[in-house]
């Protein structure tokens, strides 16, 4: 019944073109998948630590009849559980979002924060606290503790993005074009200082390192939360302020001049959150590969590119596809646990492979 | 009132337009004609602020580097050669990014009812619910004129006449089409609002225009209407062929001029 209204209702909306009362009620059925994922993340894990029960005891606030029991599970949900579900949410919803604003800004569906080197910073920054952290940098990762591995990444991830945007603007002008193909060249000078790091690197920082780059949700802890999170916030917050903008700038940067945009601000605005934003993830959870691509490319099909519905919902499909991922990561060989760029990598590939080859007529690439 | 002096373009070192002067008025048709690589479009661009440029370009007796984007979206609608476009929007989508930034004119309410008239206008009724990409090139041409017009739908709002830019809108039209296309550039301009538009037919430009510039070489080469402009000198030092104005082919050889439609 449900389905056949669904799609009874997409040949109406696609007869006279406006997909706008399909979106919202696609987005209405994304706020439930990601409270349904939120819910899987909270009860599914290594422990058998239960999160309906820590949730009955704290509503009810009846003493527990072990208590013991209840204090670990409280300990696993609070302290390991709730933290990951958040970093997932926040996570997850920042590299939809900035892959579909990046596709917008670049007017490419295969465009990604990857592309233009703010990954290969972050990367770099990373790489370098775990590699030369104790030594050369060793006054740094003293004075910022834990917090030095997803500072440096942050910073890293920044600085490529404002060198690339001071190469590409010449009077006042940004050029797309020449922020990607520089992004290119940069990403292979901070992918090579990495290679050297990795080079000096011994065994055990070896180790750590390929685990930091394939990707995880592992390190999730509340300090860690209290750092990225208000800057994948901001940067989210920023976003649906962009999506008109977006929209016209699909006709091309002239006409969405003459359209009314200010677009040199629209594409600093973008490309700063971006760079914000991925650098803040990528410094706490690692390359996450495929959810940047595949979520805003899904939800075109589903609902097409009006930027005003396309953001909202990349955020929460990607906020809930991580959770997914994540629960998958954690659970698949318990009690070891798979990084979840994994996960992300063999679902998403061959899942995009297929996108490209079943639309290749209808989405000009 | 569109008032550019000494206008000068250049790009990369080249200079594609110098020291032209340009004025369109409004409730006229000003069209701009010239050979291939003259520097119409390079002039429309810096009309419309896309290319830097020096001298002086003023719409309404306001300096346009000074106009914020939206100022001047409220004021000027313009119509690119070709629109290319990176995701599948579909018809309506398209012409409704036309009420984006300008103000169309109409009551608030019927802003959502708009892109079908726009639509209808330039012949396109029922494409609504297509895909963009599907369309043939002068349909897209047509999309992207109604989406034009959505945004400067009232050719006058508050007292203040408003311009359409439109650079070769009939070049890839069938005929029926191009006179549908330049019978709403001409009411438009009846109505009050000013059209410049480049224009590569002749005949049409003579059929439609009220003030031609002539443009050689990057410089202005003749102004004025189109009985004076299009003779026999200007057609062969412009355009490098030795033509005769008003002359009829030989009797035998069918023609078919836009100026013979009922």
């Amino acid at each position: 019944m449900a389905e056949h209204s669904i799609a009874g209702a997409g040949r109406v909306m696609a007869a006279d073109g406006d997909r706008s009362a399909r979106a919202r009620f696609v987005i209405a059925l994304l706020c439930l998948a990601l409270a349904l994922s939120v819910f899987l993340s909270l009860t599914s894990g290594a422990s058998d630590a239960s999160a309906v029960r820590v949730i009955r005891d704290w509503f009810t606030s009846t003493m527990p009849a072990d208590a013991a029991l209840a204090a670990r599970d409280r300990l696993i949900v609070y302290d390991i559980r709730m933290p990951r579900v958040l970093l997932g949410v926040l996570i997850g919803s920042a590299l939809a979002v900035c892959g579909a604003v990046m596709q917008g800004l670049f007017r490419n569906p295969l465009a990604d924060p990857g592309l233009i080197g703010v990954s290969a910073g972050s990367s770099l920054g990373a790489v370098a606290i775990i590699v030369v952290g104790t030594t050369w940098l060793a006054p740094v990762t003293l004075a910022l503790g834990t917090l030095a591995l997803p500072l440096a990444a942050f910073f890293g991830g920044l600085a490529v993005t404002l060198l690339l945007y001071a190469i590409a603007t010449r009077q006042g002008r940004t050029s797309v074009a020449t922020m990607l193909l520089a992004g290119i060249a940069i990403s292979a000078l901070a992918m090579a200082l990495t290679g050297i790091l990795i080079f000096m690197a011994d065994d055990r920082q070896l180790r750590d390192l390929t685990f930091w780059q394939l990707g995880s949700l592992a390190g999730a802890t509340w300090p860690k939360i209290g750092t990225i999170g208000p800057v994948i916030l901001l940067a989210l917050s920023a976003m649906p302020f962009l999506s008109r903008g977006l929209n016209a700038l699909a006709l091309g940067e002239a006409t969405a001049g003459h359209l009314g945009i200010p677009v040199q601000r629209l594409k600093y605005t973008a490309i700063v959150g971006v760079s914000a934003a991925v650098g803040a993830s990528v410094a706490v959870s690692g390359g996450i590969g495929f959810i940047g691509i595949v979520v805003p490319h899904v939800l075109r099909l589903a609902i097409g590119p009006d930027n005003r519905y396309l953001l909202p919902a990349s955020a929460l499909l990607g906020a809930s596809l991580l959770l997914i991922a994540d629960a998958v990561a954690r659970t698949i060989v318990a009690p070891a646990e798979l990084p979840i760029g994994i996960v992300t990598a063999v679902a998403g590939a061959p899942f995009f492979l297929w996108i490209l080859l079943r639309k290749r007529g209808v989405v000009d690439l | 009132m569109i008032e550019a002096r000494d206008i000068t373009v250049a790009i990369g070192g080249k200079r594609i337009v110098s020291h032209v002067d340009f004025a369109a008025r409004p409730g006229e048709v000003t069209a701009l004609v010239g050979p291939n690589g003259s520097g119409k479009t390079t002039l429309l661009k810096a009309l419309t602020r896309e290319l830097a440029y020096t001298g002086t370009v003023t719409l309404n007796g306001r300096d346009l580097s000074v106009m914020k984007p939206v100022e001047a979206a409220t004021l000027r609608a313009v119509l690119p050669q070709a629109t290319t476009l990176s995701f599948p929007f579909t018809v309506r989508e398209i012409v409704r990014l036309g009420l984006i930034g300008g103000r169309s004119g109409v009551l608030p309410g019927e802003d959502a009812r708009l892109p079908e008239r726009a639509l209808a206008r330039v012949d396109l009724d029922g494409f609504v619910g297509r895909f963009y990409q599907e369309l043939s090139g002068g349909e897209q041409q047509r999309v992207q004129l109604a989406r034009v017009l959505c945004q400067v739908w009232a050719p006058v709002l508050e007292g203040r006449p408003r311009y359409l830019f439109l650079d070769e809108p009939v070049s890839s039209l069938d005929i029926k089409h191009q006179l549908i296309i330049m019978d709403t550039a001409r009411d438009f301009a009846r109505r009050g609002g000013g059209v410049v538009a480049i224009l590569h037919d002749l005949n049409l430009t003579a059929m439609y225009a009220n003030r031609i510039f002539v443009l050689h070489g990057g410089q202005l080469a003749a102004a004025g209407s189109p009985a004076d402009v299009l003779n026999d000198e200007l057609i062969e030092s412009v355009f490098d062929c030795r033509l005769k104005v008003g002359a009829l082919p030989a009797a035998n050889m069918p023609f078919v001029l836009p100026q013979s439609a009922a």
